[in-house]
């Protein structure tokens, strides 16, 4: 575990795909994380088995890497689709809970839809109500939600932080905030660590993963800045690294062998090694 | 040694109109006035540009041109379907001669497949397509040297190829294809997606760098985001670059590849402001900056 006050840290399954989720469980307890990030989908992975395996492991479930797909569209013009997105992620928050897992990403629209389908300004509608009645599901559940950000080839949605903070204001639910992922904030972001630092207070949930989407050391992304702004605004939830292949669409399958053992292990210890050197600056204070 | 001569700036005419036709060359003087000295033409729909109109224009304004091309799904170069191909061989051609008859010595672009394709494919499948490409590139290539132009190939980011994404692939490319007149135009915008190290990739790609896009992290004006210019422009002394930036970014118009540039938000205040502000921040780095 990490020290107290200090971030906790998951590793997100999506990549894994394919594989028993006791095998993945083992490794991302063995690299020392606190929790794993599983995917959402309910119907295929046993959420009774995955609480047991990462109790067993003495583990958590830090969140739920939800999938949306054009089925899955919380802002589609037709409302028996948007119920259905509602459902999905209803769904996903009993999910969630029977994990005990507090976090369940959200995202308006399919990842990789790049056209709106009604007029903006009744989009942006939908999303604050689809949101918000699902998330007053996820409320008594113990279950909240972080509006993640996507760079704008997977979606023309939300590619900002500062759009997904005027979402979330706009829904009014206490129960979650806003998420952003370095990779994607390498392309919208003027600022990765002011994007982070703007978001004080409502930073519900942190992705991590190199400007390549592989893991923190190995491209240019310094996380160092990034880190800093995490710990000035005292965010102590989970760091979870979600790292893919350098693919149009990442979650198109396919085993790649380093981000299995290779990865894992070094995006932790990577990460671990910038919080104790920022953790460390900021108590001496150039005293040292 | 390194050298300190000035670095010319140019402006794409993807930030000016699009797609840019003879009915746009009034907006030379704009280009002009911002200060630069050279015009990024893209030949987006060849019916609508005419090279000695390009030519006159450019000349009235005291402006150099260059020449890029916009890849379509019938542009495609490296296609299974022989026919196919020569769509893709004869539109480059065409770019080819329209630069010849402007003055421009280059054409460049992500000339080796449809801009957007990013398909799964098999290792297989992806080496054939390699090989047409290559094959393809030979070809026009040698049509090229006859009318003194050399070929820029620009490496895109995962979402916008499956083909050429990294630096080190397009020097692959390069020498595959053999042809001292092919080598590359590097992009700031998808180099920051794609590359462990600006600099080095730029080290990397050494005489091989024809040409040089300039674009901020999220494709608005360069300074306003976190692509660390300096180092960059350092790299590019440090190769000895003797090319020029030209700075692109792309209206919300943008057609022949809409799918690809996926701009849903304004990247400044205005196309304007964004071609006026690079020139201001660019012009002292290029002019003599850029030292570590």
């Amino acid at each position: 575990m990490t020290a107290e006050g200090g971030f906790r840290y998951s590793y997100n399954s999506l990549v894994y795909a394919g594989e028993d989720l006791a095998v993945s469980v083992d490794r991302v307890a063995r690299f020392g994380y606190d929790a794993i990030e599983i995917v959402g989908e309910p119907e295929q992975i046993d959420a009774k088995r995955v609480a047991k395996l990462t109790q067993d492991a003495g583990i958590g479930v830090s969140s739920i890497c939800s999938i949306y797909t054009p089925e899955r569209d919380l802002i589609h013009p037709d409302p028996d689709a948007r119920n259905a997105a509602i459902q999905y992620v209803k769904d996903l928050v009993d999910f969630a809970a029977t994990m005990e897992c507090p976090t369940v990403v959200v995202h308006p629209t399919a990842n990789m839809k790049i056209k709106a389908l009604a007029d903006p300004a009744q989009e942006w509608q939908w999303a604050v109500e689809s949101i918000r009645t699902a998330g007053e599901y996820a409320a008594p559940r113990g279950v909240s939600f972080s509006l993640e950000c996507w760079n704008r080839f997977e979606s023309y949605f939300l590619n900002r932080l500062e759009q997904a903070r005027r979402l979330w204001a706009e829904t009014g639910l206490a129960n979650g905030g806003v998420q952003g992922d370095t990779f994607h904030m390498n392309i919208e972001e003027a600022s990765l660590a002011d994007a982070y630092r703007d978001s004080a207070g409502v930073l519900q949930h942190v992705h991590f993963a190199d400007s390549d989407r592989t893991a923190p050391g190995g491209a240019h992304i310094d996380f160092i800045p990034i880190v800093d702004a995490l710990v000035e605004i005292g965010y102590d939830k989970y760091i979870s690294f979600e790292l893919l292949p350098a693919l149009a669409d990442p979650f198109s399958g396919g085993r790649h062998e380093e981000f299995f053992d290779r990865y894992t292990e070094r995006a932790i210890r990577v990460i671990r090694a910038v919080e104790d050197l920022v953790r460390t600056r900021r108590t001496l204070g150039g005293k040292g | 040694m390194v050298t300190t001569r000035p670095i010319p700036l140019g402006l794409s005419t993807f930030v000016l109109a699009s797609p840019f036709s003879d009915a746009d060359l009034g907006l030379f003087g704009k280009v002009k006035s911002f200060g630069y000295e050279q015009v990024e033409v893209c030949i987006e729909d060849p019916g609508r540009l005419t090279a000695s109109a390009v030519a006159k224009a450019a000349a009235e304004e005291g402006l150099s041109v260059l020449v890029c091309g916009a890849f379509g799904p019938d542009r495609d170069i490296s296609h299974e379907d022989e026919q196919r191909r020569r769509g893709g061989t004869g539109y480059l051609r065409h770019c080819v001669d329209f630069a010849a008859a402007v003055g421009s010595t280059l054409v460049s672009g992500p000339m080796y497949a449809p801009t957007g394709q990013a398909r799964l494919l098999d290792a297989g499948a992806r080496a054939a397509q390699w090989a047409r490409a290559t094959e393809s590139l030979a070809q026009v290539a040698e049509h090229a040297r006859a009318a003194n132009v050399r070929l820029a190939v620009e490496p895109l980011n995962r979402f916008e190829t499956d083909l050429v994404n990294t630096v080190e692939q397009g020097v692959r490319l390069c020498a595959d294809v053999g042809a001292d007149n092919v080598g590359l135009l590097l992009d700031t915008f998808h180099m920051n997606i794609e590359e462990k190290s600006l600099p080095a990739a730029i080290t990397t790609a050494g005489p091989r760098v024809f040409h040089f896009q300039a674009s901020e992290n999220d494709r608005g004006t360069p300074g306003s985001g976190h692509i660390a210019w300096e180092e960059i422009v350092a790299a590019l002394r440090g190769i000895d670059y003797a090319g020029s930036v030209v700075v692109e970014s792309f209206l919300p118009t943008v057609q022949e590849i809409a799918r690809a540039v996926s701009l849903w938000r304004p990247v400044a205040d205005s196309m304007d402001a964004l071609a006026a502000d690079s020139v201001r921040y660019l012009r002292p780095l290029l002019q003599s900056g850029g030292q570590p």
